[in-house]
């Protein structure tokens, strides 16, 4: 089997190039209609003759900011009640229960009562992102609290390191693997919940951007948008990875 | 652990939960945060049984609203999981195939499926359609990424052994592949399904007013914030009570496998 690298890549582009071309060709010819089904080309002019350069990383760059804004509160929230329940029975025996209840419930289905406690701002859609990406993060720092190797803790006591130290040297280092899972994992559905946080009153964003071209007519930007989406959520992820190898890639295989 | 211990560790999380009820109870009552933004327990349940009894908008009962929401969760599942798997093993078993389709199931599953909902509402309109095709796209890339995985992950050795014994090919497929894939299958379903229940409160933001997704969001436009309360708990406990089903399923499918607790 030709397992090279390059085969790889081209086999990738071939896939690629393929479906595009085909989706190409079948909007032009066979479909005919821009207006249900526009073509990659055409939905691309259409988004290149509409947006702006300045426009678009408005967009791009607001969607951003709310992502990161409620990421990080998840990420805050999430790592230091994981980490507390991995290191206190009390702790998990106060804290368990309302996460076992809130934890079933879909994101979106808090839009409603975010509009309610938060306005129809900004803030309602942090809120929105920060529960979506909150759970994940939670439990990842929660099971890398609580199995930490009992070797670790033991070497750590035997070298009279206890209490707030053993959290930071040992635990909080040793939980560092799972974390970057869940911090992954969390930062995928924030972009997956952006889109209707977006659907509240927003102005601007790539989820906005989306829903009102549509109701302007203009599916191709809606494709774009889509489109876009995608990209800048694959580009995140993969930086995430990359960001992850280098700092704790020295004592995890992830 | 010791008696008493594990005992306070029971007892403590329900006394927890219970003052921290009263207290919400409490402030409402005393008028210090307002029913609106924290609808108080009694109320909460007291809206639930007026959904059993009377429904919301009046006349459409809580469990017309759990039926269409059900019915398109699981008709989009239904559909993704009957594409997702023979799709996903065809295109593992071949190199090429594989190669060919891994950045186009990457990028498909990184798009957020309610970025699609313009398109759903273009191409199928605002009825059931258009929700259930929301459903479908998202449950079907992650089924289609694990089923891929699945049948990657089997053993050669596995299929050596059966080609030693003179097995058939389409034996080896049906004997030894397919038992191979099932734990990864069984698993890739699950989250699947977790999927759909996170798009189904997006999908039913579009026309109409069934589906728990629909009520959730209707009530708040009359102020009814005890209804979306009543709502998100419905749609939190039907997700878990199917995933706990899919997760009893497991253990009747998959005797051989070790089960920990998800």
């Amino acid at each position: 089997m030709p397992e090279t690298r390059s085969a790889e890549l081209l086999a990738g582009f071939a896939g690629v190039a393929g479906l595009l071309l085909l989706w190409e060709l079948s909007a032009r010819f066979i479909w005919q209609d821009p207006q249900t089904l526009p073509a990659p080309t055409q939905a691309l002019a259409q988004a290149m003759t509409v947006l702006t350069p300045q426009r678009l990383a408005e967009h791009v760059g607001i969607s951003l900011f709310r992502i990161f804004a409620g990421f990080s509160l998840a990420a805050l929230a999430g790592i230091t009640l994981g980490i507390l329940c991995g290191w206190s029975r009390w702790a998990v025996a106060v804290v368990r229960p309302f996460i076992e209840i809130l934890r079933p419930i879909p994101p979106l289905a808090w839009i409603p009562i975010a509009i309610i406690w938060f306005g129809l701002g900004e803030g309602s859609k942090i809120f929105v992102i920060f529960l979506g990406a909150f759970f994940p993060i939670f439990t990842s720092a929660w099971s890398g609290a609580a199995m930490v190797p009992k070797v670790l803790l033991s070497a750590a006591e035997t070298m009279d390191v206890r209490g707030a130290r053993l959290l930071v040297k040992v635990v909080v280092p040793a939980a560092l693997p799972d974390m970057a899972t869940g911090l992954r994992v969390g930062f995928g559905l924030s972009f997956g919940i952006l889109v209707a946080a977006e659907l509240i009153a927003a102005q601007s964003g790539m989820g906005y951007l989306v829903m009102q071209s549509r109701q302007l007519g203009q599916l191709g930007i809606s494709i774009f948008g889509i489109f876009l989406i995608g990209i800048v959520a694959l580009a995140v992820d993969h930086q995430f990875g990359v960001l992850t190898r280098k700092t704790i890639g020295r004592w995890s295989s992830i | 652990m010791r008696m008493p211990e594990r005992w306070a560790m029971r007892l403590v999380p329900a006394i927890v939960v219970a003052l921290v009820l009263a207290l919400w109870e409490w402030t409402v009552f005393a008028g210090i945060v307002r029913t609106i933004q924290f609808p108080p327990p009694s109320l909460i349940v007291a809206s639930f049984f007026g959904l059993l009894v009377d429904g919301f908008p009046r006349g459409t009962l809580l469990a017309t609203h759990i039926g269409a929401t059900l019915y398109r969760i699981l008709m989009g599942y239904a559909i993704a999981l009957a594409l997702a798997i023979p799709l996903g093993l065809v295109i593992g078993s071949s190199w090429l195939l594989d190669r060919m389709s891994a950045p186009v199931v990457a990028f498909c599953r990184s798009v957020a499926t309610l970025s699609l909902l313009p398109l759903a509402v273009v191409w199928f309109g605002t009825g059931e359609a258009s929700k259930i095709f929301l459903i479908w796209y998202g449950c079907f890339w992650v089924m289609l990424s694990n089923a891929i995985a699945a049948i990657k992950q089997v053993d050669p050795v596995l299929i050596r052994a059966a080609r030693t014994m003179d097995t058939s090919t389409r034996d080896i497929f049906a004997r030894v592949i397919l038992p191979a894939c099932v734990p990864r299958l069984v698993s890739g379903a699950r989250v699947a399904l977790g999927v759909g229940f996170m798009v189904i409160v997006g999908a039913e933001m579009i026309g109409t007013t069934l589906g728990l997704g629909a009520l959730i969001m209707e009530a708040r436009t009359f102020y009814r914030s005890d209804i979306t309360v009543v709502g998100m708990f419905v749609i939190g406990a039907f997700g878990l009570l199917l995933s706990f089903g899919l997760s009893r399923a497991e253990t009747w499918l998959l005797p051989w496998q070790k089960h920990r607790r998800a």
